[in-house]
């Protein structure tokens, strides 16, 4: 892999991982990390078929990035997916301002896990749920499929009625905490 | 006798091509359908001839249209049909019709398809021939309060079960009381929905069993044989995940009363063609008859490893009415196999299948490894169909030699484009009880904290990939951007009235 160079060669990214964990690096088209004091180096082979792969301590990584928008990168590892937002410096602490004062929102939405079809509802809009509880029936790849509540509340909207076609995170359900 | 020249395949993917293997290798000429789901499906480049099902779609699945089947058979004057699993497979009516239409289906007789499709009639036929059963309803439930009556005599915790089921579809355990009422409309919903019967029956619920299953081989004349076990006790919700023959919980004698007991169950039934007898097995080495499968199952492969016996040709040699020539005596489980089934599915949120269209595959088998594909480079992966994709079956001297072999094959075999179940499969071979044999069908859900394997680096190398590729972006979108206002000084009030209009 050949890059321009960077204007800025001490260019400094900071990915953040779903569980909040944090990685930095500078200039990572110098393609090395760095483990304690020391740079290891980093090699990217794309074999005949156009698979990638990383080589970091003598291990083969098979590396893919399944899914992006704008920061957010959904990379698959030997097959296990990382959801990874890559921050400079400055998004980094708007990101942190942001997070700590974030409102805690009232409303619950019960996404749909994966497409499908609404076969039952078991709730009704005004009803008061227990965190746990089914709140309704998803058909998806000839399994009916039980949605749970993760919050206990009030069910404040129902998006859809039975028999509805659903796509993934359609909103289904609104919980009033 | 009938020679069997021709066959139309009624099913797709990975078992519509390994039928078609045989049946070539056999000099049959094999017929597939094309539907308008998947025009240009893998499975098709398989088959000698190809029937158009694509225009007048009706709402009827193509596979399960008996009708439009029936009629292309005829059209084509095809000898047989082979139904492979799911779809037709076991639905006795089908069978029937080839009967009243001179097509020869391979596989049992409707009556041996609906007695033992039906999990109360068949368990009626088990208790007559002394194979021990599970405690249960002995019949249908009736409504709310005869389930309770009968979760409270059979004593918690019970399943309820849908009549003419399978695949995991239609169950549910009850574990307490009051959800007594809501299972058992769930279970009822479920296999309406499925099978276009609602109903269910109870049995007494055996936490961690086993799931030892035997393949039978029965002929026209009588003969009987069992081709050993399978082991499928890593399941997910009744779905099994991964299988392999023999069974480390099974000694010779053991093998021998249960295989026995298949026997019987082939025989009360008057079964001929390949068959699955099931059975759950506790700790203690006491085993119940749970139901008997009428057709070529998708674990078959593990069975044909360690006996050196192709199945789908024996059933179509049985349908030609062809004599069983090999005995009990001669069947010798020799080494082991390992499938690991590779499913478009996510596992980590919550096996939710995974659609999209794969990109590139590739597979680096050894001699000891068979790999059976539904799918290639540029499949696309639909809600129309299974989430099966393919499966992986590798070959050991021993258990532990298969497991591996296995995972040196898991770790080369790359799908690219989708999310497939392999690291769920590295993490179960991976896992110390499983190397052990320590398993059971609350495997997943008891032992594994962890639904996925991964290498301690892993999450810094995505992080690291992730970084690079923006960085990357980011020094396209610089070259690409074009500055009106360069040399411009931006004054704050300027900055402040351009915000307010963002």
């Amino acid at each position: 892999m050949i890059f321009s160079k960077s204007k800025n060669s001490k260019q400094k990214f900071i990915s953040c991982t779903g569980n909040n964990k944090k990685y930095e690096f500078i200039n990572p088209k110098k393609l090395y990390i760095k483990q304690g004091k020391e740079n290891i180096p980093i090699e990217i082979i794309t074999d005949k078929q156009g698979f990638v792969y990383i080589i970091w301590k003598k291990k083969k990584y098979l590396v893919n990035i399944i899914e992006k928008n704008q920061n957010k990168y959904e990379v698959l590892v030997n097959g296990v997916s990382y959801p990874i937002s890559v921050e400079t410096p400055f998004s980094y602490k708007r990101r942190k301002y942001l997070a700590n004062n974030k409102e805690e929102s009232k409303i619950e939405r019960i996404q749909a896990p994966m497409p499908g079809k609404i076969v039952e509802f078991f709730v009704e809009e005004d009803q008061i749920i227990k965190e746990g509880e089914a709140v309704l029936i998803l058909e998806a790849m000839k399994m009916q499929n039980e949605i749970i509540s993760n919050v206990s509340g009030k069910i404040n909207k129902i998006n859809f009625k039975p028999d509805d076609i659903v796509m993934k995170d359609d909103i289904l359900i609104e919980v009033e905490k | 006798m009938k020679k069997i020249k021709s066959i139309l395949i009624a099913n797709r993917g990975e078992i519509a091509i390994r039928i078609s293997e045989t049946a070539k290798k056999m000099g049959i000429r094999t017929y597939g359908l094309k539907t308008s789901k998947e025009p240009s499906a893998y499975y098709l480049q398989f088959m000698d001839e190809i029937i158009d099902l694509t225009e007048n779609t009706t709402d009827i699945p193509e596979f399960l249209d008996i009708d439009r089947i029936i009629n292309s058979i005829k059209k084509y004057n095809i000898d047989a049909v082979h139904p492979g699993y799911g779809y037709l497979a076991e639905n006795p009516y089908f069978a029937q019709k080839c009967i009243d239409e001179k097509i020869i289906f391979i596989g049992p007789s409707p009556d041996s398809i609906y007695k033992l499709g039906n999990k109360t009639i068949a368990k009626q036929l088990a208790s007559n021939h002394n194979v021990p059963l599970l405690e249960g309803s002995n019949g249908n439930i009736r409504d709310i309060k005869h389930a309770k009556q009968l979760a409270q005599k059979i004593g918690l915790p019970v399943i309820i079960k849908a009549a003419s089921g399978g695949g995991g579809r239609g169950m549910r355990i009850v574990e307490n009381i009051e959800d007594i009422e809501k299972m058992l409309r769930l279970a009822q919903n479920e296999s309406e929905k499925a099978f276009a019967d609602s109903s269910v029956f109870m049995e007494k619920y055996v936490r961690s069993p086993r799931h030892i299953e035997f393949q039978i081989l029965a002929d026209h004349y009588g003969n009987i044989i069992h081709l050993g076990e399978r082991e499928c006790s890593i399941q997910r919700k009744h779905q099994k995940l991964i299988e392999e023959s023999p069974s480390i919980a099974l000694n010779e004698e053991l093998r021998t009363k249960m295989g026995e007991s298949a026997i019987n169950i082939a025989k009360a039934s008057n079964y001929r063609n390949a068959g699955t007898v099931e059975f759950l097995l506790d700790e203690s080495g006491n085993y119940y008859f749970m139901e008997m499968n009428t057709r070529i199952q998708v674990e078959h492969p593990v069975t044909e490893m360690v006996t050196g016996f192709d199945l789908v040709e024996w059933q179509i040699k049985i349908a030609q009415e062809e004599k069983l020539t090999v005995k009990q005596k001669d069947v010798k489980l020799n080494g082991w196999a390992i499938e690991c089934r590779i499913n478009a599915e996510d596992v980590q949120s919550d096996f939710t299948p995974y659609l999209g269209t794969i990109e590139k595959i590739n597979i680096s088998k050894g001699k000891n490894c068979r790999f059976d594909t539904g799918v290639t480079e540029g499949s696309n992966i639909n809600a129309n169909f299974d989430s099966m994709l393919a499966k992986l079956i590798c070959y050991g001297e021993t258990r532990e030699k298969a497991i591996n072999n296995s995972l040196s094959v898991l770790n080369k075999l790359q799908i690219q484009g989708i999310k497939t179940t392999i690291p769920f499969c590295k993490a179960v071979l991976n896992h110390p009880k499983f190397k052990k044999g320590d398993i059971s069908t609350s495997f997943i859900q008891k032992e594994m904290k962890q639904l996925y394997y991964q290498e301690t680096d892993e999450e810094m190398i995505a992080a690291f990939w992730a970084a690079l590729n923006h960085s990357v972006q980011l020094d396209i979108e610089d070259k690409t951007f074009i500055d009106y206002e360069k040399g411009k000084n931006i004054t704050p009030w300027l900055m402040n009235k351009r915000l307010k209009s963002l």
